[in-house]
């Protein structure tokens, strides 16, 4: 699946970047060659010749035509897909279940091969966590991660350092700083980027120093001409900044992007905790080297712990797109989001920020930061946002753990990866919450749409849906629910404990209104299948909440990985049909529910639904309603077949090459003998 | 100058009063600290053994606490060498155990011990799950290969050690 050009941190690519190299094709004027002793001993005949080039060409040109013809991977002949019988089939938690004399199994390389994505960022080779820096400057998106060189586990940090002019497609380049000073031996922490107004560009991060100390160091780019920014320069008047005496030094670090001030000077912020309560402190400079810090604090939350990755920039409430982090004013708003160490969340509060004071209060002190909305349900972390000037919108990046063995991370050589990127915005209709949305240019690589519209679920439903392979597919679900029976069920009974997704035994647990959505990495018969659902119960008040889950209990027979149920309520409004978009990209699967209202990231290692095993279903497993389905699968990404095309041109050139070489050669017998 | 004989006395005192509270004191963090874990005699067994906890902060006992779960991963990779050359049946199930062991003893505890020592306790909590997670791997691969597991008992005391040690850790966060 690996494009043949495909590069990773340890072994850059050092093809030159900005110029194409077609390699080097011999002159043809024979006058130039010095007269040379004729061998006469090795000479190739002319039909030796004639037939070696002969054969040459004709492997140019298969290879020329079979690299480029699309081959369909499913079978044309397969009939169309079979709904089960809904009254039979009755799809019940006990089908969902594991039978009983399950196969054994230990992790083969087909399996752990399998789990590498293919649009999902990763270095390639060890262990990931942090994104860092994020930045678009002269063309060219960066990133720059928390990188482990020595194992596929935490360790010694550097920054590792990739480009893109999309987002999607990497270029990895040598490691941008290494721990090579006192202040960051201990590892090259989480920093951010911040451009400058003549556009120069800086680096705020935090390094471990030699005793352990958390300080904040300045870096910048070696060469601000080279739009790659491969070399990076630590300044000499390093740590521009100490732990305050009043927080452990252990405590303080992931310093934000700046922002002018009103009063012309630049501001940061810095997460920290004093005993159980978590802090963001305001740091003032002008020249990113000495800094005031703010007697006032930006915020905190007592009993959420330490705030680390901190991130505050505005949203606009009424026009759609970004802001760049130091917009203030009418219309705005601020959302402060922190992670938390404790619970390994990210979370997030939108509320006003003050420039004149330098305070920020949420809209709603309930669910404020640590306490309520998490950009993501499932595994997602360390998240870092940035303004993109070029397409004028904010993106959001963020860490994907494993949440499989260390054992079975080692074997396979690598651990973690990105979330693909997100554009972040305010909700324009709820005003309450972000949204979260893939980036457009993920549309890019989808290739062979298929359609289904309105598929009837009555309850007990089970459908395959034939689109071919599943490993890597975008699929964007809408439900439509009978409004009529939906209204007549309103009478149901509360139920006595409120609803979670965690707490009510998954997808295999009916009732009246839910669940339903799909299966994604299903296998045949169910042995292992990861459902993203809807579930929708009666809320305290009467009214119907809808929850959106992704279900990982049956996602794999592994005893290893992780089996949790993610998810949360997601807001729909009145006349909304119920919508879903899925990513899956073979081992991590992302949800997005109401146009990313509520989103779920999740880590999925099955051992048998992989490869051509792996298999799409819709599901009703709701007793009480039926379930109208349209959706819409792409393949995702460049696969064996289609798209490859082009890397055929390097071993088609180099056949060119030869053949023009060997023809040459035979020219210049010609021309000896005669 | 003669010196006060009762003066003398006091001081004595005041100095071994001094002792004792301060020992006292040390041996109330050890037992504060192994209150709340998955099981506080194993984690006071485990902390007391180590002369370094007389004088240990969280993060030092932490740091004996991944000792031990390293100490016991050797311990079990030794016990896995004789096994293959006594018990040459279990041989693929053995190979797996030393497999998952390895990432106890090479990975998991270097990278919990570089968190706790730099002050990122999340990842060393990380390690620690980690290594309850192999034991449980390498227990349940005899089964795999339809065979009664000889590390049973090896194996639940990995599990239980590193579950304790997990908890200790727990508090730094």
């Amino acid at each position: 699946m690996t494009s043949q050009t495909s590069s990773d941190v340890e072994n850059p690519t050092h093809a030159p970047l900005l110029d194409d190299d077609y390699g080097y094709v011999p002159s043809l004027d024979a006058s130039d060659q010095p007269s040379q002793p004729q061998e006469t001993n090795r000479q190739p005949s002319k039909p030796v010749l004639l037939l070696i080039s002969g054969l040459l060409a004709i492997g140019l040109l298969v290879a020329l035509i079979v690299g480029n013809v699309r081959i369909e991977t499913h079978d044309n002949d397969a009939p169309l897909p079979e709904r089960r019988d809904p009254i039979e089939q009755g799809v019940s938690e006990k089908s969902f279940g594991l039978p009983p004399n399950v196969s054994s199994f230990s992790w083969t390389d087909d399996m752990l091969s399998w789990q590498m994505p293919a649009f999902h960022f990763t270095p390639g080779k060890n262990w990931m966590n942090d994104p860092n820096g994020p930045v678009f400057y002269k063309g060219w998106y960066h990133l720059f991660y928390q990188y482990s060189p020595a194992a596929p586990v935490w360790g010694l940090i550097v920054w590792g350092h990739a480009v893109s002019r999309d987002m999607v497609h990497w270029r990895h380049l040598p490691i941008a700083m290494e721990t090579d000073k006192w202040y960051d031996v201990n590892g090259v922490w989480t920093g951010s980027t911040t451009i400058l107004p003549n556009n120069e560009l800086v680096v705020l991060y935090t390094g471990s120093t030699n005793e352990s100390v958390q300080v904040q160091n300045l870096a910048y780019p070696a060469n601000p001409s080279d739009p790659l920014l491969v070399n990076w320069v630590k300044d000499p008047a390093n740590p521009v900044l100490v732990p305050p005496k009043w927080i452990n030094i252990k405590d303080f670090r992931d310093p934000t992007t700046a922002w002018l001030t009103p009063e012309g000077r630049w501001r940061m912020v810095i997460g920290t905790k004093v005993n159980r309560t978590g802090i963001a402190i305001l740091y003032d400079t002008d020249d990113f080297k000495s800094y005031d810090l703010l007697d006032t604090k930006l915020h905190q939350v007592d009993g959420t712990g330490m705030w680390e990755c901190v991130d505050f920039f505005p949203v606009s409430k009424n026009e759609s797109g970004g802001l760049d982090t130091g917009v203030i004013g009418p219309g705005i708003k601020h959302v402060l989001k922190a992670s938390m160490d404790d619970d390994r969340c990210d979370y997030y509060a939108i509320g006003d920020y003050n420039p004149k004071t330098g305070t920020w209060v949420p809209d709603n002190p309930k669910i404020d930061v640590g306490i309520g909305l998490r950009y993501d349900y499932g595994i997602y972390y360390a998240s870092k946002t940035f303004y993109d000037q070029n397409k004028e919108r904010r993106i959001l990046w963020s860490w994907i753990k494993e949440t499989d063995s260390e054992s079975s991370d080692i074997k396979k050589g690598w651990a973690s990866l990105m979330a693909v990127p997100r554009t972040v915005a305010l909700d324009p209709l709820t005003g309450s919450n972000l949204l979260q949305w893939p980036i457009e240019e993920l549309e890019n690589i989808r290739s062979n749409l298929n359609e289904f519209n309105e598929v009837k679920l009555e309850p007990g439903s089970l459908v395959p849906l034939n689109v071919g392979p599943t490993s890597q597919l975008d699929i964007m679900v809408e439900f439509e629910l009978d409004k009529k029976l939906t209204d007549s069920l309103l009478p149901l009974k509360a139920g006595s404990v409120p609803y979670n997704c965690a707490g009510h035994g998954g997808a295999g647990v009916r009732d009246a209104l839910g669940p339903f959505g799909v299966l994604v990495l299903a296998n045949k018969n169910l042995t292992e299948h990861t459902p993203a659902y809807f579930y929708i119960v009666k809320g305290k008040k009467g009214e119907l909440d809808t929850f959106f889950c992704i279900d990982q209990s049956r996602s794999s027979i592994a005893k290893d990985v992780d089996k949790s149920i993610y998810g949360s309520t997601v807001p729909v409004l009145e006349g909304e049909k119920l919508s879903m978009r899925i990513l899956v990209d073979h081992s991590i699967v992302e949800g997005y529910a109401q146009g990313g209202r509520s989103c779920i990231t999740s880590r999925v290692y099955p051992t048998e639904a992989i490869n051509d095993d792996a298999q799409i279903f819709l599901f009703n497993n709701a007793t009480s309603i039926t379930v109208t389905a349209s959706l819409k699968t792409w393949q995702m990404g460049v696969s064996s077949t289609n798209g490859s095309g082009w890397v055929w041109i390097g071993p088609s050139l180099i056949l060119v090459v030869v053949f023009f070489f060997v023809v040459w050669t035979w020219q210049n017998q010609r021309n000896n003998r005669s | 100058m003669k010196f006060s004989f009762p003066l003398t006395i006091l001081l004595l005192l005041l100095l071994l009063q001094q002792t004792l509270l301060s020992a006292m004191a040390d041996i109330q963090l050890i037992k504060n600290t192994c209150k709340g874990t998955p099981s506080s005699s194993l984690c006071l067994k485990i902390l007391l053994a180590d002369p370094k906890s007389q004088n240990a902060d969280l993060t030092g006992l932490a740091l004996i606490g991944v000792d031990a779960v390293n100490n016991k991963g050797l311990e079990i990779l030794e016990q896995i060498v004789a096994l293959k050359k006594s018990r040459q049946e279990l041989r693929p199930a053995l190979d797996h155990c030393a497999e998952v062991y390895h990432a106890v003893v090479d990975a998991d505890v270097p990278s919990s011990r570089d968190a706790l020592r730099t002050g990122v306790a999340k990842f060393a909590e990380q390690g620690m799950a980690d290594s309850a997670v192999e034991a449980q791997v390498c227990e349940g691969s005899f089964g795999e290969h339809g065979r009664t597991s000889p590390m049973t008992g090896s194996n639940n005391a990995m599990d239980d050690v590193a579950n304790v040690v997990r908890a200790i850790i727990r508090k730094l966060l």
